[in-house]
């Protein structure tokens, strides 16, 4: 299938949206597929074979936070140039009612055109306003994507319109090789945490209590804890004797995010609510951390009802504890939890999410009068 | 002469607003060209399913999910909604092997479905919308097309099957 996809945010700073992109636009090469992105970029910028630039982007305060975007006459010339050339099967936009490369990209192309919605958008008055007016252009698109269900519910409450619910991918194989931080996890066993230790339903009130119980008891035990914070505050609430055995490395990169979940024994997700998919699960599955993480509806449908990962009742502190102990007193146990999440993690994985955005495009090619169905494009 | 002025006025705005009408009618030819071929999609996928269930059926033995499938496969247009509606229960009753590929191409058809009626409904919203625009109704612009209707079923979705121990490629 030849793919024509449209990123609206430059790919000079790094963004989920963009990170997105590039995983995709890579899995769909690896499955023998033509991809060509548009993204607002340099001419000269140093860039992946697949990406045509759209000419440099200028920084719009939009949505509550700074992008870097391309829109104009400019960009509408350069959007049209590459539809012409591009031949594509389906075009793919993402974020298309953002001012942007995607929405110059709808308003220029006509017949299978597929949009992801990645953000539930909170502009949504301002664009209920706009409805009128964006209702020939939503028209145009032929099938949505929404990346999260609340992405979803924004979708169908505010803009009209149905959205398959496809989550992010995880690049399993930069997990899986990445190499753990020098001297960890040791030997007298570690837990891990990532997220925002202050928020109070990402649950590491839990864990903390958890892990000073357990840490009087085995004296070689130590937490690693990564996310962004103020360091003082992680260990004002820590007994000051065990503050050499818990390690705060802050906000981390992608590549050491897989270098830390590589790092520990038992990954620990206490969260109290909130999350609606568990996309740190996945990738603590694809590292191939055993997982003790609480049994929220979403933590459970990724673990496979317990099966990829060990349980404990939401906010049960006794529970929670116990748990922790048994997995690091079982190696065998924690073999098995984390061979199976290496099983299970497989269906989360760029390649399988790819394919299922493949069935979008085929769904939406059908659905467009004027194309031929033949079989090069099952 | 100021009266030339009214004349030009007048020619410009009719000059818009036949344009505006010539764009009205390629929209509501476009919207129900694409609601057409949605429902051949979903007509085709709806069959596929129906096909695969029927495999399904016959390896399992289950004479009650045979019925329903080749219920669905024969239904009348009238009565096709309820069809799939009693195969879609059958199948959701239906335990499925992770390692039989005719259950995971159950699995990826109805999945299909899922996928072609969400679209459909997506674009018969849309033509009825523009039928229901007032040019569109004054002017009778739909009157060439038959009005297109949603496909009235209850969400067709089946539960994804854990990855089997050599998974089969997806559709």
């Amino acid at each position: 299938m030849r793919i024509g996809i449209v990123s609206p945010y430059s790919f000079d700073v790094p963004g989920g949206v963009q990170n997105h992109i590039m995983d995709l636009a890579e899995a769909l090469l690896g499955l023998g597929h033509v991809v060509s992105v548009l993204a607002p970029a340099d001419d000269d910028a140093e860039l992946p074979d697949y990406l045509v630039p759209a000419g440099r982007a200028v920084a719009l305060p939009y949505n509550g936070s700074v992008a870097r975007i391309a829109f104009g006459p400019v960009s509408t010339a350069r959007v049209r140039r590459w539809l012409k050339h591009g031949e594509f099967d389906v075009l793919h936009v993402h974020e298309p009612f953002s001012p942007s490369l995607s929405f110059l990209a709808v308003v220029s192309a006509r017949g299978p055109v597929v949009a992801t919605f990645h953000t539930a958008m909170t502009r949504s008055r301002a664009l209920s306003g706009l409805q009128p007016f964006l209702q020939p252009v939503a028209e145009k698109i032929t099938a949505r994507i929404a990346v999260s269900e609340l992405a979803r519910k924004v979708q169908v409450e505010h803009l009209g319109g149905g959205a398959v619910e496809i989550p992010n991918g995880v690049a399993v194989a930069k997990f899986a090789s990445a190499s753990p931080l020098p001297g960890w996890p040791g030997q007298g066993g570690t837990l891990g945490f990532l997220g925002r230790f202050t928020e109070p339903r990402k649950g590491f009130p839990l864990l903390r209590t958890a892990y000073v119980s357990l840490a009087r008891e085995r004296p070689g035990l130590r937490l690693l804890v990564a996310g962004p914070g103020d360091r003082d505050e992680l260990y004002d609430d820590i007994p000051a004797d065990l503050h050499d055995r818990v390690e705060f490395l802050g906000l981390v990169s992608e590549a050491d995010k897989a270098r830390m979940l590589r790092s520990v024994d038992v990954y620990v997700a206490p969260n109290t609510g909130g999350e609606s998919f568990g996309m740190i699960l996945t990738e603590a599955m694809a590292a191939g951390a055993t997982i003790a993480a609480s049994d929220l509806d979403a933590f459970r449908r990724v673990l496979d009802g317990g099966r990829a990962g060990a349980l404990f009742p939401n906010g049960d502190q006794a529970a929670l504890t116990r748990l922790l102990g048994d997995l690091l007193d079982d190696p065998a146990r924690r073999a098995a939890l984390s061979s199976c999440a290496r099983q299970v993690v497989g269906t989360f994985d760029w390649p399988s999410v790819a394919n299922r955005v493949l069935e979008v495009y085929a769904t939406a090619i059908e659905a467009t009068d004027g194309r031929v169905f033949d079989d090069e494009w099952s | 002469m100021p009266g030339m002025w009214w004349v030009v006025g007048v020619v410009v705005l009719a000059a818009i607003f036949s344009a505006y009408l010539g764009w009205t009618a390629q929209r509501v030819e476009r919207l129900h060209a694409r609601a057409r071929s949605a429902e051949r999609a979903l007509d085709a996928h709806l069959l596929r399913r129906a096909a695969a269930a029927a495999v399904v059926a016959e390896q399992a033995e289950s004479v009650e999910l045979y019925a329903a499938a080749r219920l669905a496969l024969d239904a009348d247009p009238g009565e096709r909604e309820t069809a799939e509606n009693d195969l879609t229960r059958q199948l959701q009753k239906v335990v499925l092997d992770p390692a039989d590929p005719a259950a995971r191409t159950l699995v990826a058809t109805s999945r299909r479905v899922v996928l072609a009626r969400q679209v459909h409904t997506d674009q018969v919203r849309d033509a009825q919308n523009a039928r229901r625009r007032v040019v569109v109704r004054l002017l009778r612009l739909a009157r060439r097309y038959p009005r297109p209707e949603y496909f009235d079923i209850v969400e067709p979705v089946l539960p994804e099957l854990p990855p089997a121990p050599l998974p089969a490629q997806a559709v």
